[in-house]
């Protein structure tokens, strides 16, 4: 899988650019602003840019509008953006206009090869990936007492998180160790509980459940 | 002391050797009334025509006396003695009487000259020129021609000496230039009282207040001229009054110069007013008016002098800058003991009462000292309030500071070594010990980057200063730990150190919400105005909560005061507590 990666931190975008190589990733250029990104992407056409969201001039958000430049103009490439902050707005923001090929990650959370692997893999074949802990934000919330949510199960309140990080059923069985029939069962309660449509197609699934939380 | 300038020696034997001069003109005068052949029109009188000149001259004199540096009363003094000469035309000597007859009108550029350029004895535009060349040009040259025709047998007078400069007799082409210099003398009156109107229509208070009496005489005394020459013009219907009524008019102009003029001796009555006034329990605003009123400036205002500072203040100690002097206002300085205290800014016309101004200030220079020492505690209160604005404000850049470098440095690095040690672990056997031990360590530094990540969103949120605060009290609201409704009716950024109080009070309400007020929700309201931005939070708690101590609600307070606002709590027993800050940012 071929990688294009912008972050305007030499010793960040040196490291990560190791990892991804020592993962077996094919890193195709490196950019130190939101501009260059952008001509090494037309130049290249990666499969995955990976973004820094905080770039210069402003040190704001210029990574978000190049990852939104992008998305418009060469939408096979798949997109993950790194912060340093749990900043759930631009990450709702990001995946507001669609999962498909969208990450947001945290940059500590990359330094697990593992971890990146298939963050990066998953987003490349147009899943979606979100941070956990902004997932965390977003389910951990307190709410009124007669919100559906708080009618949950810890499990599934646990299944719901992985749901929300773009994980599929496989994934998330693994992770809790425990059958794919099982998860199966918890999904279907808890979109039942929600009353969100049973969906067979996990992308689709990632939309429906962060739209339900976001408007809770 | 009756508060006339004190005299030089020199100006005292010049108004002296004037006085003596004149008194010579006028008993000359009186000699040729008396002497006068039979037969020569009387009218308006000898007597009124001594009252006139006596007028001109006696007045003309004491103003003098009493503004030297103002040139109204010399030309007051010369108007008299002109008038006084125009008396030569009762003489039997022909010369006499022509020098008479020629400068007969010249005392009425006299008036002119008086009315156009009063208070200051200046003619100030163009146009006041314009109006005195022509008359006296008119008068003058005009009165020279109608001699060469004739003399005053052209205007009725048989018994009358010749005149010197005539070389026709032809009394009807005189009496057609004497008409024409009074035709043009009527157009050159009216004129006159229009630029006068014009004037007064755009004088301030104090300047109306200054000339209102020679204005009212000296208009008076134009209408009754003009009143008079046409009456000559149309044949005499009215006989001799016109001219008896110009006569006493003319009269009371240079009385009211002189009044005007002494108008401080009669001011001294405001002073005392005044002192009475000051008398009584006064605030600063009251002092002000009270020396409006006094000085008849309703546009005045004070400044105080900081000795501390070498700086002007306002009575609410804000610093003010000095007109300067082509700035149409005017300043007067009041010192006590030798030390300044104060500076009157007034309407630039009170210079020309200077005396009573100086009057007016030493009867209040008490009161002046007074309020001094409060302007000058409240303008120590502005500093202060300044310097705990400039604190917060450096507390917040230093915020901001701290979370950047923690950013830009210390974050990054550790990253950095997180994604070493992720490489490091990749690489190491499966089967060996070190392999769980970089795991291990990965993890706690994961962890200790977490609670890094906590801490500098504690010290300053990075979204508050990227989004603004509508978008970091949402976020606020979602992380909160108590079910939190939020309203927000923000419409625009507003200053980062306004932005950052308002978003820590409701981040420190929220915290004190979920550790304290056993409450189940809270609501969040931010809205702003033109004015001012509030925010309000309510929690359905067990109340309580003080600002008193060392809570965190004294600091919120604090910072919210530094930025002058306003801080509340509200929180009766078992009825929730409500949190309210306004911070103004107009």
């Amino acid at each position: 899988m071929r990688i294009a990666l912008a972050d305007d931190a030499v010793i960040l975008r040196e490291g990560l650019s190791r990892l991804l190589e020592e993962a077996g990733f094919d890193v195709v250029g490196l950019a130190a602003d939101a501009e260059a990104l952008l001509e090494l992407v037309e130049r290249t056409l990666p499969d995955v840019a990976i973004v820094d969201i905080r770039m210069p001039p402003t040190h704001t958000d210029e990574g978000l509008r190049a990852a939104k430049v992008i998305r418009e103009r060469w939408p096979t490439v798949g997109l993950l953006v790194l912060s340093q902050h749990v900043n759930t707005r631009y990450a709702l923001e990001l995946l507001s206009a669609g999962t498909d090929g969208i990450g947001y990650l945290l940059k500590e959370r990359v330094s697990d090869l593992d971890e990146l692997s298939s963050s990066v893999t998953r987003v490349g074949q147009g899943g979606s990936v979100l941070d956990p802990a902004v997932v965390g934000e977003l389910v951990g919330r307190r709410r009124q007492a007669d919100n559906p949510l708080e009618r949950l199960t810890d499990r599934e309140r646990e299944v719901l998180a992985l749901m929300a990080e773009g994980r599929s059923n496989g994934a998330i069985a693994e992770r809790l160790f425990i059958t794919d029939h099982t998860v199966e069962k918890h999904v279907k309660n808890i979109l039942g509980t929600l009353r969100l449509p049973q969906s067979p197609d996990d992308h689709r699934r990632v939309l429906a459940v962060i739209t339900y939380l976001t408007s809770q | 002391m009756l508060g006339f300038a004190p005299q030089s020696p020199p100006m005292k034997a010049k108004l002296s050797v004037v006085a003596v001069a004149g008194l010579l003109a006028g008993a000359g005068a009186v000699w040729l009334a008396a002497h006068q052949p039979y037969g020569r029109p009387t009218e308006p009188g000898p007597v009124l025509e001594l009252l006139v000149g006596v007028s001109l001259f006696g007045c003309g004199l004491a103003s003098w006396r009493a503004r030297p540096e103002n040139r109204v009363g010399l030309i007051m003094v010369l108007t008299g003695f002109a008038w006084f000469a125009a008396q030569l035309i009762e003489a039997s000597a022909p010369w006499l009487y022509t020098t008479g007859l020629a400068i007969q009108s010249v005392c009425v550029i006299g008036l002119l000259y008086m009315l156009l350029s009063f208070p200051s004895g200046r003619l100030t535009g163009r146009s006041d020129r314009w109006l005195l060349r022509l008359g006296l040009g008119t008068t003058l040259g005009l009165q020279l021609l109608a001699m060469l025709y004739g003399n005053r047998s052209g205007v009725g007078c048989p018994s009358c000496t010749n005149n010197l400069l005539q070389v026709v007799h032809d009394n009807h082409k005189a009496r057609g230039w004497l008409g024409l210099r009074d035709l043009f003398g009527v157009v050159l009156l009216l004129g006159l009282i229009g630029l006068l109107g014009r004037r007064w229509s755009r004088a301030s208070a104090p300047q109306r207040r200054a000339v209102l009496p020679v204005l009212v005489t000296g208009c008076a005394t134009l209408a009754a001229l003009i009143g008079d020459i046409v009456n000559d013009l149309i044949g005499d219907p009215l006989g001799a009054l016109p001219a008896n009524v110009w006569f006493y008019a003319m009269a009371t102009v240079p009385v009211a110069v002189m009044f005007v003029f002494l108008q401080r001796r009669l001011a001294r009555g405001s002073v005392a007013g005044l002192v009475v006034e000051l008398g009584g329990p006064s605030t600063s605003a009251d002092l002000r008016s009270a020396l409006a009123r006094a000085l008849g400036d309703p546009s005045l205002q004070l400044a105080y002098w900081l000795p501390a500072d070498e700086a002007w203040v306002d009575g609410e100690g804000t610093s003010v800058t000095l007109p300067d002097a082509d700035s149409g206002r005017s300043s007067t300085f009041v010192e006590r003991d030798g030390q300044r205290i104060a500076a009157v800014l007034h309407d630039p016309v009170l210079e020309h009462n200077a005396e009573l101004v100086r009057s007016v200030c030493a009867a209040a220079s008490l009161t002046l000292e007074n309020e001094r020492l409060q302007a000058e505690l409240r303008a120590r209160l502005v500093e202060l309030q300044a310097s705990r604005a400039r604190l917060v404000e450096a507390t917040d850049v230093e915020r901001r500071r701290i979370e950047r470098d923690l950013h830009d440095g210390t974050q990054q690095r550790l990253v950095s070594i997180a994604m070493s040690l992720g490489l490091l672990e990749s690489r190491l056997p499966t089967q060996g010990t070190a392999k769980p031990l970089v795991h291990e360590t990965r993890e706690a530094l994961a962890l200790a980057l977490a609670e890094l990540r906590e801490l500098t969103h504690g010290i300053n949120p990075p979204l508050l200063t990227e989004q603004g605060l509508a978008a970091a009290l949402d976020e606020l609201c979602r992380r909160a730990a108590l079910p939190t409704h939020l309203e927000l009716a923000l419409d625009r950024r507003l200053p980062d150190q306004i932005e950052s109080a308002a978003y820590f009070v409701t981040s420190e309400a929220l915290t004190n919400a979920a550790k304290h007020s056993h409450g189940t929700e809270v609501s969040v309201l931010a809205s702003c105005d033109a004015r001012s931005v509030t925010v309000e939070v309510a929690d359905n708690g067990i109340g309580g909560a003080t600002t008193a101590g060392g809570s965190g609600l004294r600091g919120l307070a604090d910072r919210v005061e530094a930025l002058g606002g306003h801080f509340t709590v509200s929180s009766p027993p078992g009825r929730g507590t409500t949190l309210r800050a306004e911070i103004p940012c107009a």
